[in-house]
């Protein structure tokens, strides 16, 4: 017997055993957008991992994803830290169920030549994407060069507007990521400072809502073990995820093996130890809350007895 | 086989004298094998200016050895090639029999100017082939590939099969080609249905012949940005250059940095359609794959032994474990339960078999069970004679209360399926045709395969009593309806109950009479209950009261009736008015010693008292006499005024001598006009002639008769007792009737003294 046979014994068995009290109904909607970190999921949607019980929604960007759960039309989906908090605050209470990617230099700080240091970035303007991760890195360089936020000319752009306010000289620094920045680089700018800069900080995450991880554990275990299967495909057959990616992205095999360098793909035990109680993500979150909320970006903190929930781990991928 | 060993022997001796030649002389010669996946000519133009290359780069004698993987393999075994090229999968075998310093580089090749380092493998089928489309559509065709150890000729499209469902080493019939040129002609030429191949093939076979391109059909191709090739499967790392352990560190040093430094753009590059060398990829993939598809070199299944399995499914083993053991204890309970239950129910059954009460169970209105005692209650045979009858089977054709059998026991039977407990009396005709009573006892039994209820039904023989209720009837009967009273009392003689005979015959009521003695002699009393307990029973009539006061004669007999024990219990008594019995009893006596007329006594009683005087004056010594009187002319007063102004005159008469004589002296009518008197304790002559002198005048006194007044007379003879000879009664009264006639013949109207010389 092989394990997919076993498995499926298994789950066969469940129900039996009286383990599982959810019963077969509509597949766990999982809101999904691009992004490197979660190219597991395409992946497992790709070579048929994903079974019955979940339902990718792709979107084109985060906010789609977060409206989707705000509407209550998604039980899950694949957002950062922040964007997840924010969800959160406005009403729809999710646990953090798996942590797909932690970002080590996709986030970056692009600067004119002549801001040197950080220290140069005070009465400078600066463009950020408040709505989005670039907000909070934002707050995290501005705490690195200990500067407050009047201190700086906060310039609220998304990411994709940053080059023509660049060039038509608005803004002095960006804070942005792939693909913009390397085309700051070329236009000039210098790397002041990247999400590398600050380890552990800028996390990717697969989340649920509180209503689907009570009632269909099941369908989030198969949620949580189709990403570490097509993670498994991205690291182990490297060679084939390379060109799957860059076909769906639109971009050269090459920016692919690029962009992979800029992040972090943590293993299941990396996960566990994340998402353990008073863990890195926990810790993460209450200071992104505190930070969001006296930046005005979000309403209240989210009340929560645990935002991570591991138990929906799988044991092993053997 | 015999071609490729042929071959294999022509390569063999054509290398030993370089080999031997190489070996003592230039300790610098490399010797560099590449696998020949394509035509051997071909190889060895495309592979030759690397070799050059490489000898050039690193100073070394580098010679290029063309193998196919069989000669590889030989070549390997037995030390005679230093650095190799192979296929991924093909080098896992290598690694597996024997250990490498592993790989020194991972091929790039190029194409129209996109280069890569990734491999995979290529479906072809011919174009016309309408019936070839997807995956599934290969299960059970024909399949030609250059041998099982090619990565994109082989395992890479068995693994999308493989996924798709379909096992290439089972379904489907292999031809194993040896190269990918013969591959592409088998499925050109129709003598497989398809091929497979690994990428870059195919592009270089249409560059060298374009028309191709439209003979061949690509199944399930890939839509991959970047990758210079058609795929049908996904894409593993390329051809690695692997050194063997026995070369020198410095050789393999100065190998890998020529490998690296060459250029994209090099001839030696361009020849070999190679884009360069980088550091070596990770070939875990390539190890899935022939893991999955059970290739060698893990076409083993690895030993799992119960340690792994118990290591890798602990909690399951353990789940199975615990589920096993609790299957086991509860079948052993089960069992165990279930033996008992046999048990019981036999017991059950073997106590209601001998059960002494008969029971039957009925099922739609049919006995369909039944115990011995209730075949010996009908009398039957056998059990099996009564199953399959209804009870009417067994019954009169009706009941005593007027109802058919038949019907009644439906109606009981319709009231017991709805639910409820019936009982009811029924009556049986035995076999021999003798009545049996029985209480009947119906109850529903619920059976849960049943839908509607069996039913239980119990038999109670009450025969005897039915009897015993009979004669009880008929004695409380006779009792309520007897002319006699009859009562029952207590030990102590209280009545306890009577009858209304002895309501009527004392006046007392029920109410009154129970609690009170009955009626007993007035001398005797309670003795009697003391007579009756001696005795058993005392019989004897005694006066007594009705509850008005008047007088009543009862004739009583009383019974003891003693308990098991042999003690006095009660006392019935049964009595009944004698009354008017015993005044009739003495009035025949009064007419037998009497006369009706006057109420004297009669000559019977006369007699009587005369022999009573008679022994009393012997025994007091005194004298008594014994007149004789009659009327004179009587007949003519009866004559003139009827018989009962006659009669009327002797009553008178008769009154008048009564008065006259003493109390104790007797008066008797001996019949007419004729009379008798005894007077007793006669003091002496004078006195009885005083006693008759006044007797005679009292009778000549008028009498008042029929409103006439009459006179009479009387003659009297009397006689003494005691005489000197012994007389009887009638010698003295005869005497006094001799005086009698005397008087008569003297005139009448006197009396004289009975002599013996006046006879």
């Amino acid at each position: 017997m092989n394990r997919r046979q076993f498995l499926q014994l298994s789950v066969a068995a469940l129900p039996a055993l009286g383990l599982v009290g959810c019963s077969k109904s509509q597949p766990l909607k999982t809101g999904i957008h691009p992004w490197i970190g979660y190219e597991s999921l395409y992946l497992a949607d790709e070579f048929g991992w994903l079974p019955q019980t979940v339902e990718l929604v792709k979107g084109q960007a985060a906010s789609d994803s977060m409206t989707g759960l705000l509407a209550g039309e998604l039980d899950a989906a694949a957002l950062t830290l922040d964007e997840a908090l924010r969800v959160f605050s406005s009403g729809v209470p999710l646990r953090v169920v798996a942590v797909t990617n932690v970002s080590v230099g996709a986030d970056v700080l692009m600067a004119k030549p002549s801001i040197t240091s950080l220290a140069g970035l005070r009465g400078r303007a600066v463009a950020a994407e408040l709505s989005g991760v670039s907000g909070v890195m934002l707050f995290a360089v501005l705490e690195r060069a200990g500067l407050s936020t009047n201190q700086v000319s906060i310039v609220d752009l998304p990411v994709n507007r940053h080059m023509e306010a660049w060039q038509s000289g608005e803004i002095d620094a960006s804070v942005c990521y792939e693909p913009v920045a390397s085309l700051l680089e070329q236009a000039g700018g210098t790397r002041l400072f990247d999400s590398s800069d600050v380890p552990d900080t800028i996390f990717d995450t697969l989340v649920v809502t509180e209503q689907a991880a009570r009632r269909r554990s099941a369908a989030v275990k198969d949620l949580v073990l189709a990403h570490f299967r097509g993670k498994l495909h991205m690291v182990r057959s490297m060679h084939d995820a390379i060109y799957r990616v860059a076909t769906r992205q639109g971009i050269s095999p090459d920016a692919v093996r690029r962009s992979l360098a800029t992040v972090m793909l943590p293993e299941l035990a990396a996960n566990q130890r994340y998402l353990a109680q008073h863990g890195r993500i926990e810790v993460v979150a209450r200071r992104l809350a505190e930070t969001l909320v006296s930046e005005g970006l979000m309403a209240e903190i989210p009340q929560y007895q645990r935002l991570c929930d591991s138990s929906f781990l799988p044991r092993s991928l053997t | 086989m015999t071609n490729r060993f042929l071959s294999g022997l022509v390569l063999f001796f054509c290398l030993m004298p370089t080999a031997w030649a190489a070996n003592p002389g230039a300790r610098d010669a490399v010797r560099f094998g590449v696998l020949s996946y394509r035509p051997d000519p071909v190889i060895q133009t495309h592979y030759s200016l690397l070799a050059d290359y490489l000898s050039r780069e690193t100073g070394l004698s580098v010679q290029l050895l063309v193998l196919n993987q069989d000669d590889m393999n030989r070549a390997l075994a037995s030390n005679r090639i230093d650095v190799f090229l192979t296929n991924p999968s093909h080098f896992l075998v290598i690694r597996s029999e024997r250990s490498l310093t592993g790989v020194l580089a991972t091929l790039h090749r190029e194409w129209a100017g996109q280069a890569t380092g990734s491999l995979g493998g290529l479906m072809l089928t011919r174009a016309e082939r309408e019936d070839i489309n997807v995956l599934t559509d290969l299960k059970g065709k024909s399949i030609a590939t250059p041998g099982m150890n090619y990565l994109g000729g082989f395992q890479a499209p068995a693994l999308e099969l493989w996924d798709a469902g379909v096992d290439v080493q089972r379904h489907n019939r292999m031809v194993h080609l040896g190269n990918h040129d013969r591959v592409i002609r088998a499925v050109l030429t129709g003598d497989t249905d398809a091929g497979f191949v690994r990428t870059g093939i195919y592009e270089e076979l249409i560059r060298e012949t374009p028309s191709l391109a439209g003979e061949l059909k690509i199944i399930n191709p890939q839509r991959l940005a970047g990758f210079p090739f058609a795929v049908s499967t996904r894409l593993y790392p390329e051809w690695p250059l692997v050194a063997l352990p026995h070369v020198d560190s410095k050789i393999v040093r100065r190998l890998a940095s020529a490998l690296f430094a060459l250029e994209a753009d090099h001839p030696a590059a361009q020849a070999a359609g190679l884009a360069g060398f980088s550091p070596p990829a990770d070939y875990q993939s390539v190890e899935q794959v022939a893991r999955t598809l059970r290739i060698a070199p893990y076409d083993q299944a690895p030993r799992v032994t119960w340690v792994d399995v118990l290591n890798q499914y602990r909690v399951w083993v353990l789940t199975v474990a615990v589920l096993f053991a609790l299957l086991v204890m509860t079948s052993l309970w089960l069992s165990r339960k279930k033996r008992q239950l046999a048990t019981e129910e036999r017991r059950q059954r073997e106590l209601i078999g001998s059960w002494p009460q008969p029971m039957l169970m009925i099922r739609n209105g049919e006995l369909v069970k039944c115990n011995r005692a209730a075949v010996e209650l009908v009398r039957y045979t056998s059990e099996a004679s009564l199953i399959g009858k209804g009870l009417s089977a067994f019954s009169p054709h009706s009941q005593p209360d007027g109802t058919s059998s038949l019907q009644k026991a439906d109606a009981l039977i319709r009231r017991v399926t709805t639910g409820e407990v019936a009982q009811s009396e029924w009556l049986f005709v035995h076999s021999d045709g003798s009545d049996v009573w029985v209480d009947m006892t119906l109850a529903p039994v619920y059976e849960h395969d049943q839908e509607s209820p069996s039913i239980l039904c119990s038999w109670y023989d009450i025969t005897r009593r039915k009897y015993a209720e009979e004669r009880q009837r008929l004695a409380l009967r006779v009792f309520e309806n007897a002319r006699e009273a009859i009562f029952i009392t207590d030990a102590h003689g209280v009545v306890m109950d009577i009858n209304e005979a002895y309501s009527l015959i004392t006046g007392r009521d029920h109410k009154v009479a129970v609690g009170s003695l009955p009626p007993m002699p007035m001398d005797e009393g309670s003795a009697i209950l003391i007579a009756a307990r001696k005795h058993g029973v005392w019989t004897g009539e005694f006066s007594s009261r009705h509850r008005d006061g008047h007088a009543i004669v009862l004739s009583l007999t009383l019974s003891s009736v003693f308990d098991e024990q042999g003690q006095l219990s009660h006392f019935v008594g049964v009595f009944s008015d004698v009354t008017q019995l015993k005044e009739t009893e003495k009035q025949l006596r009064t007419m037998a010693h009497y006369d009706s007329l006057t109420g004297l006594p009669n000559r019977v009683l006369f007699s009587d008292r005369l022999q009573q005087s008679m022994a009393q004056a012997r025994r007091q010594n005194y004298q008594l006499a014994v007149i004789y009187i009659d009327l004179d002319h009587f007949k003519p007063i009866n004559d003139a005024f009827g018989h009962h102004a006659g009669d009327g005159l002797l009553v008178e008469v008769a009154r008048r001598m009564r008065s006259t004589l003493r109390e104790e002296d007797t008066l008797a009518r001996l019949g007419g006009d004729e009379f008798a008197a005894i007077v007793v304790n006669v003091a002496d002559q004078q006195t009885l002639e005083a006693l008759l002198a006044r007797l005679l005048t009292k009778i000549g006194d008028p009498v008042w008769v029929a409103d006439h007044s009459v006179e009479v007379s009387a003659s009297l003879g009397y006689t003494l007792y005691p005489q000197n000879a012994e007389l009887d009664g009638d010698q003295l009264l005869r005497q006094a009737d001799q005086a009698m006639y005397r008087a008569k013949r003297e005139g009448k109207n006197r009396y004289c003294r009975f002599s013996d010389s006046g006879s």
